[in-house]
């Protein structure tokens, strides 16, 4: 009931086609002021603390870098360098995009942020192209979510910590240990690999079916020359992957260091960007970082309110009283995690349910690890599906579409990602296959 | 005049703010990256009998380690707690925050102009809320006098972001709608691209379509 | 008539000590008080986190917490931070004779001024050192970049052991110790196991150099404004959760150091007496450094307690 009362306001405010910031915040203060007795000041609190996180903080670093790789002649450069390789495919733009994404994704923790880093410097140069914008925006936007699936992951990272410490008991009675974030990064490769390749497949049919703009095969002289010119901007993936596995620094210190660096190629060594231009590139990154951290800010309050409702854990106990089998239990968990994905942040939700659903699914003789990487999936799509989304705000945002646009683009890559889910959900092989085989 | 004093100021800070984030993160990576190369300067010396060596490693480690920057990481996100309040502010002014736009869309005449004026008025009765509370949250602080465990500065000072930058917020959306009263026009940014910049695209696509 | 509700929040699993022992108060409580009481617990920082949850107490959004010690020095109460002081305690004795002593209970009516009544310590235990290679005598900490949460008392400890302190965000920490960017961090057994973190460091001391605890707190407001019989039954009730949780605390840690030794991915190292003298000789001055935060008459009088010097 109260569940329903929350979701209709929310929807109510949404229709008005206000930012969806200001309606999730609309929603919590007229639930505050008209159904509970939370005090208000406990929400000041959440609208400071939403985003006191160091590791959120490697988005306005990521948007930053981005902006400067987009503007300062270095994803000029690559994009001639990806173009030369794959560019007379169908799609081959789309297909760069897509391996740009799942490469970006293995240094990068987060979705939107990959979204954010790739998006910014391929979607507009896909439009330069003669792309329509919604095929950038849908293939970037949903490959995108690979960030969180693909290691590293700060998704995984609050699952295994959400999990954590629990002391679960599984089928026989026998006890199931949490899942180790180790565990959980080996085991999100194979799956991130294979989703990276069915979007890519998704791409190239798509753009064959619509006959999108192929490009001249380049010849190797042209493909050597557009490697070299664009060695400085590659160097880049070289320095965060080394950085974050070499030991010197933190994914979102890589994020401050690759901005830096890109600052730095941009104004002194492809001198795209003058020294005097600067200022402006770093007013661009703080708006875009600001509206994205504002949505996020609104969000954990959203969450919080549904959490002092109790509305996860009734949830919960429904389900549980079910009496579902394993196999009706990932579905029913499949669909509400979609449906809470529509709504709410990923870090949240994985922080409020993991924990509820976790012992559930121990009982039900599900493993840990391939609960979580399902859970993941799923988030990964939440990312993709209106109203709140985070990837296709930023999509939205970098492609200048209208949010509705942006949702309906998606759709195939959707599609496919949803045909992944059940893939992940009812085989478990592929999850534990590289764990196993590496004895975890 | 003054307006152009505040939306420049506005500006500034948040620049500011972003600027000094990343120049702090980046600076504290090389701190610690230097700390390390000095131990091991310091350890081949050691291996190599270079007491010499060894030793003038060892007190340009000590120098560096009495840099502390154990702060950074609080700072850094205390930085961006004020630009993005600062932020979404501006944000408003330059139309960045993103809405559900189906029905809006396929709305005309009066009901497009009355379901505008009710989502501009959302934003700024959110925003007026989310000041007047905020500001009651930094008096309370005020009072308690709570520090910040790595900086040690009080924490009203860093709470009142929220306050400060709902309200900006808010004067903001007036003006929006303000704008959109008088003019019928709603803002609407180029996220994409950077003002002042002009993209040079070059030679694209590489030797034509086909 | 409705029952009172106090409701309890907490940022760690329910099967944690504290977890368990904020259960046991909840039973006790209800008992006690004939339903009278009613304890709400939300674990899991599922209501509020870490740095959130003080903060909710004073405004009244929550009636009870039980926050780690090192909280209290930035909400304006440093003299807590003596519990960060390395090398302070021998043993759990010694910890007893401090948070049942004078001392434990001048520090708990500090917290009266910020609103706050503090009704128990709890423990989480002693630390153990871990690092990728040994860290046996100080020497050994010579450049190692050791993970703290933030506390100026940790900070100037690995300062003291010419070691870099670096501040970590805890979801960072366990691939920061996987690739390298920290060497090694402290924490107790029980956190080192659940965190996992012996899975990524090679070697680990049992040094038992410094002290984790909580305090169980309430919102003073609230618990000034209880029928006097109620209070005293929840007074009852706290006691008696407090020697439970503390006695799992013990018994957790102990079942951790046992896991963790037969994990075998870590080399334990148990310290000998000697090279506590040797630690204790490199740590000393860092309780002089701090005299000035925590107040030299507070670590005076510590050392009174604890039969130091
Ligand atoms: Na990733
Ligand atoms: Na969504």
């Amino acid at each position: 009931m109260t569940a329903l009362v929350i979701f209709l306001i929310l929807s109510v405010l949404l229709i008005t086609g206000m930012p969806v910031s200001i309606a999730l915040g609309l929603t919590v203060f007229t639930f505050l002021f008209g159904f509970t007795t939370i005090p208000m000041d406990s929400i000041a609190l959440k609208l400071f603390t939403g985003i006191e996180k160091f590791e959120i903080m490697a988005i306005p670093f990521f948007i930053l870098a981005g902006n400067f790789l987009t503007h300062g002649g270095v994803a000029r450069r690559m994009i001639r360098f990806a173009t030369s390789m794959v560019g007379h495919w169908y799609g081959g733009m789309g297909l760069a995009a897509v391996l740009a994404c799942a490469m970006f994704a293995a240094i990068s923790g987060s979705s939107p942020a990959t979204v954010m880093a790739v998006g910014s410097i391929m979607i507009p140069a896909m439009v330069r192209m003669g792309y329509p914008a919604q095929f950038g925006v849908a293939t970037v936007a949903t490959a995108g979510g690979l960030g969180i699936l693909i290691p590293p992951s700060i998704v995984m990272v609050m699952y295994s910590v959400a999990t954590s410490g629990m002391t679960v008991t599984g089928p026989d009675g026998e006890m199931v240990m949490a899942p180790s974030i180790g565990e959980m990064f080996i085991a999100g490769v194979v799956p991130g690999l294979m989703l990276a390749i069915m979007f890519g497949v998704t791409t190239v049919w798509r753009a064959w079916r619509n006959d999108y703009p192929r490009m001249q095969r380049a010849g190797w002289r042209e493909r050597w020359v557009a490697f070299r010119k664009s060695v400085w901007g590659l160097m880049l993936i070289v320095i965060i992957m080394g950085g974050i596995y070499g030991g010197i620094f933190t994914p979102t210190e890589a994020a401050a260091v690759s901005a830096v660096y890109a600052c730095f190629i941009a104004v002194f060594v492809y001198k795209d960007i003058r020294l005097r231009d600067v200022p402006k590139v770093l007013l661009s990154s703080a708006a875009m970082s600001a509206m994205l951290l504002y949505i996020i800010t609104n969000a954990v309050m959203f969450a919080f309110i549904l959490t002092s409702e109790q509305i996860p854990q009734a949830l919960s106990a429904w389900i549980a009283d079910l009496g579902l089998g394993k196999i009706g239990f990932l579905l029913v968990v499949n669909v509400m995690l979609l449906v809470i994905g529509m709504v709410m942040e990923p870090s949240a939700i994985v922080l409020i349910m993991a924990p509820i659903l976790f012992p559930v699914a121990m009982l039900l003789g599900i493993d840990p690890v391939h609960f979580g990487i399902m859970m993941i999936v799923n988030m990964e799509i939440g990312l993709c599906t209106p109203p709140v989304g985070l990837n296709l705000y930023v999509g939205s945002a970098i492609s200048r579409l209208g949010l509705t646009q942006v949702s309906v683009a998606v759709v195939p890559w959707l599609l496919t990602a949803l045909l992944f889910l059940m893939l992940i959900t009812y085989v478990p092989a592929i999850t534990l296959f590289l764990p196993n085989l590496l004895g975890f | 005049m003054m307006m152009r004093i505040l939306d420049r100021f506005e500006e500034i800070l948040i620049s500011v703010l972003m600027a000094l984030a990343v120049a702090l993160i980046f600076v504290a990576v090389v701190h610690r990256f230097s700390l390390g190369f000095a131990v091991d300067v310091v350890k081949w010396a050691r291996v190599h009998d270079m007491p010499a060596l060894q030793a003038a490693a060892r007190s340009t480690f000590a120098w560096i380690n009495s840099f502390k920057l154990t702060w950074a990481q609080e700072a850094c996100i205390y930085l961006f707690v004020w630009m993005a309040k600062f932020g979404a502010a501006y944000g408003v002014r330059i139309g960045i925050h993103v809405g559900v736009d189906l029905l809006v869309e396929r709305l005309t005449g009066t009901a497009k102009k009355a379901m505008t004026i009710i989502a501009i008025s959302g934003g700024i009765l959110f925003t007026g809320i989310v000041a007047w509370i905020g500001a009651e949250f930094v008096h309370h602080t005020w009072k308690g006098g709570q520090i910040s465990a790595d900086l040690e500065i009080k924490m009203w000072i860093v709470y009142l972001a929220v306050p400060a930058g709902s309200a900006l917020m808010c004067f903001r959306f007036v003006q929006a709608l303000w704008l959109y009263l008088r003019t019928g026009e709603i803002v609407q940014h180029d996220i994409g691209a950077v003002e002042g910049i002009e993209d040079d695209i070059g030679d694209f696509p590489l030797g034509g379509q086909r | 008539q409705d029952p009172i509700v106090i409701k309890f929040s907490h940022v760690v699993a329910p099967d944690t000590p504290k977890g368990k022992g904020a259960e046991r108060f909840k039973q006790l409580a209800e008992d006690y008080t004939d339903g009278a009481v009613k304890v709400e617990i939300y674990p899991n920082s599922q209501l509020y986190k870490d740095k959130e949850e003080l903060e909710a107490l004073q405004m009244g959004a929550v009636q009870m917490l039980a926050p780690s010690l090192a909280k209290f020095g930035p909400l304006g109460v440093p003299g807590f931070e003596l519990f960060d002081l390395p090398m302070l305690f021998k043993d759990r004795d010694d910890l007893v004779r401090l948070t049942q002593g004078e001392v434990g209970q001048d520090l708990m009516a500090q917290l009266e001024d910020k609103g706050i009544i503090g009704l128990a310590y709890w423990d989480n235990g002693f630390k153990i050192m871990t690092a990728n290679s040994p860290v046996i005598s100080p020497d050994d900490f010579l450049g190692l970049k050791m993970r703290i949460q933030s506390s100026k008392v940790l900070e100037a400890q690995f300062q003291a052991l010419g070691a870099v302190p670096q501040v970590m965000a805890f979801s960072e920490v366990y691939q920061a110790l996987q690739t390298g960017v920290v060497d090694g961090t402290e924490n107790t057994p029980s956190n080192t196991y659940t965190q996992r973190v012996n899975e990524v460091q090679k070697h680990a001391t049992v040094s038992n150099h410094g002290y984790l605890g909580y305090a169980v707190i309430v919102h003073k407001g609230f618990w000034d404004g209880l029928p006097e019989d109620v209070r005293a039954n929840l007074e009852k009730a706290m006691a008696e959760a407090s020697d439970y949780a503390n006695d799992i605390a013990q018994d957790e840690n102990d079942a951790a150091m046992q896991a963790m030794r037969d994990a075998g991915t870590t080399e334990f190292h148990d310290m000998t007496e000697d090279e506590r003298a040797e630690w204790f000789a490199a740590l000393r001055p860092v309780h002089e450094q701090m005299a000035g935060r925590i107040g030299a008459d507070l670590i005076q009088r510590a050392y009174a307690a604890l039969g130091i010097e």
